[in-house]
């Protein structure tokens, strides 16, 4: 990952054992690869008392516990990190904090019973569906976080335009399901409701309860979807999702 | 080590298995999820003699009954219910010994306080997912404690060689916290939000909210006065802390609980002090709330002097308990 340019973060309180971290820059793009190589960074220097972070979009949740340390030596911390941390991943191959990037390629049925938005989506971009699948075939995403219950939420659609949400939230979309939105695409892992485009399925368990670490991506892994017929899919015995190949 | 099974013989509307949550998994998008009143959880493992962050049982509404196989000790903390040992009253907030074959009752009360909790000296056998029994409804992982079933726990327990009606045991430095009937107080630390909605400061301070039906560990959804920003400038979706005063597009204001959505994009008014989470893991429906702004340095002082109660009760149970001859908290296990 490349150094994005920025120096220096804003901290601020967020009740009594939080604060909220955020780059002040103009430019949305700077802002969003900005605050996470900032949390690569301070994952790889956490400082005592740190309990957990939240990434959002464009800013850091970071929770601590205030009886361990202070919210003065959470955001002293926080600013030396921006400044003066290397990149857990500019470091050589296997020194601290590195982490081999995975790469998954992921094969789902793209059709209109498993993709019903699929359909919208061509006409609001101005494609066929068929245009639609292959574009979404053509992009390279990359993990950039974790969303609820272990989603994984990517950046790299390359549509012609950024994909607009529902206005009408579906209640019950299929675990598995591959939904689009502005230029993004996550996995549903359970069932449940969603505000996104479904487009379509894939066949593998995406989150297993059942082993002892549920999933097997992180952030800054990279993901194409292979198109399959739904034959294929079902021939596939797809289990839980493992990477294709894993490179340092 | 025995292994005690524990037949339960009536479960309340929501019984789970809980602990005090899952540790560094917000970054993977799992909330820590939890006891909804983690000082009844901490207080009532602490009152057996089990390290804070032990499985226990966590109740809401209707009875909670079972029969132990085997002698147990165990303590029932949380909003005040009506406990019985053999259908004799017994004191909650304090260790019980239930003798093998005799039935322990919780029955609860909502109008006083939504959850109880159940400790049981020793280790409950029950099923974790990202290192905590706590349940995660979103990914199906229920811990559901069901009528009938029995729950198995390795004790090293093995009674006091007292019979269950002599006087109490113990006289422990518990802290027990007010169950008022009157509106609860919440304070709460003022957010960014408070700058972008003239007047909901006045607002909210003045006002008395109520829990509605639709609350639960996600978040409080109160009735009562809210207003809206000016301009419908879309906020960027951010992490959103545990406590956190959202107001949605709708009329309402919710408080975030300890199974939120970790990020939202509403405007946050102000944080609920950490001192006041467990008051709001009670809140059941109809429960009148007020709020009291407050800063940080006053919030952290209650939170720190809360806490040197729970440690002194530590202290003093692990020398009560060391006197009559086993060793607390047990060696973790996990």
């Amino acid at each position: 990952m490349t150094t994005a340019p920025y120096g220096a973060v804003t901290v601020e309180p967020f009740g009594d054992s939080a604060v909220m971290v955020t780059i002040p820059h103009t430019d949305q793009a700077v802002r969003r690869a900005g605050i996470v190589a900032f949390r690569d960074r301070f994952l790889a220097n956490r400082p005592h008392g740190v309990l957990d972070v939240v990434s959002g979009l464009e800013s850091l949740l970071i929770e601590f516990d205030p009886l361990q340390t202070a919210l003065p030596h959470v955001e002293y911390a926080a600013r030396l990190v921006a400044r003066w941390a290397p990149s857990p991943s500019d470091g050589p191959a296997g020194s601290a904090g590195s982490r081999a990037v995975r790469a998954f390629a992921i094969p789902v049925v793209f059709d209109d019973e498993d993709g019903p938005d699929l359909a919208s989506v061509a006409e609001e971009t101005g494609l066929t569906s068929a245009e639609v699948v292959e574009a979404i075939a053509g992009s390279t995403f990359t993990i950039a976080l974790l969303g609820a219950a272990m989603a994984p939420m990517m950046d790299g659609l390359k549509l012609p335009r950024p994909v607009r949400r529902r206005a009408e939230p579906r209640t019950d979309v299929a675990p598995g399901a591959i939904m689009i939105a502005g230029t993004n695409a996550i996995i549903q892992p359970f069932p449940g409701p969603t505000g996104w485009r479904v487009v379509g399925r894939t066949p593998h368990t995406i989150v297993d309860i059942s082993r002892p670490d549920p999933v097997s991506f992180g952030t800054g892994d990279t993901v194409r979807f292979v198109p399959v017929s739904r034959a294929e899919a079902a021939a596939l015995d797809a289990g839980f999702l493992l990477p294709t190949e894993e490179s340092v | 080590m025995n292994t005690v099974a524990l037949e339960i013989t009536s479960a309340g509307w929501i019984t789970t298995f809980q602990d005090l949550g899952r540790r560094d998994t917000e970054r993977r998008g799992v909330p820590t999820g939890g006891a909804a009143d983690q000082h009844s959880a901490t207080v009532a493992n602490l009152l057996v003699g089990n390290p804070r962050e032990a499985t226990l049982i966590e109740n809401l509404g209707g009875e909670l009954a079972l029969v132990p196989d085997a002698d147990v000790l165990l303590a029932v903390t949380g909003a005040p219910a009506l406990v019985t040992v053999a259908g004799c009253p017994a004191d909650s907030w304090s260790p019980l010994v239930v003798p093998a074959g005799h039935e322990v009752r919780v029955r609860s009360d909502l109008a006083r306080g939504a959850r109880t909790y159940l400790a049981v000296h020793g280790k409950l056998n029950t099923p974790t997912l990202l290192g905590s029994a706590a349940p995660d409804p979103r990914m199906g992982f229920g811990q559901t404690v069901a009528r009938g079933s029995r729950v198995l726990l390795d004790t090293e327990f093995r009674g006091f060689g007292r019979r269950p009606f002599q006087p109490a045991l113990f006289r422990l430095p518990v802290p027990v916290p007010r169950f008022d009937d009157g509106p609860w107080v919440v304070d709460v630390v003022p957010g960014h939000g408070i700058h972008t909605i003239p007047g909901i400061r006045e607002v909210i301070e003045e006002a008395t909210y109520t829990v509605t039906p639709r609350s639960d560990h996600v978040g409080l959804r109160l009735e009562g006065p809210v207003r809206h920003p000016d301009s419908d400038t879309e906020i960027v979706s951010h992490g959103v802390p545990i406590g956190a005063l959202q107001i949605p597009h709708a009329d309402e204001l919710i408080v975030l609980g300890r199974y939120r959505s970790l990020t939202a994009g509403y405007p946050i008014v102000g944080v609920a002090a950490r001192v006041s989470l467990p008051l709001l893991g009670q809140a059941a429906p109809g429960r009148r709330l007020r709020f009291r702004w407050t800063d940080r340095e006053s919030a952290l002082r209650r939170f720190a002097h809360r806490e040197a109660e729970v440690r002194a009760l530590g202290h003093a149970t692990a020398e009560a308990f060391g006197a009559l001859g086993f060793r607390v908290p047990l060696p973790d296990t996990n």
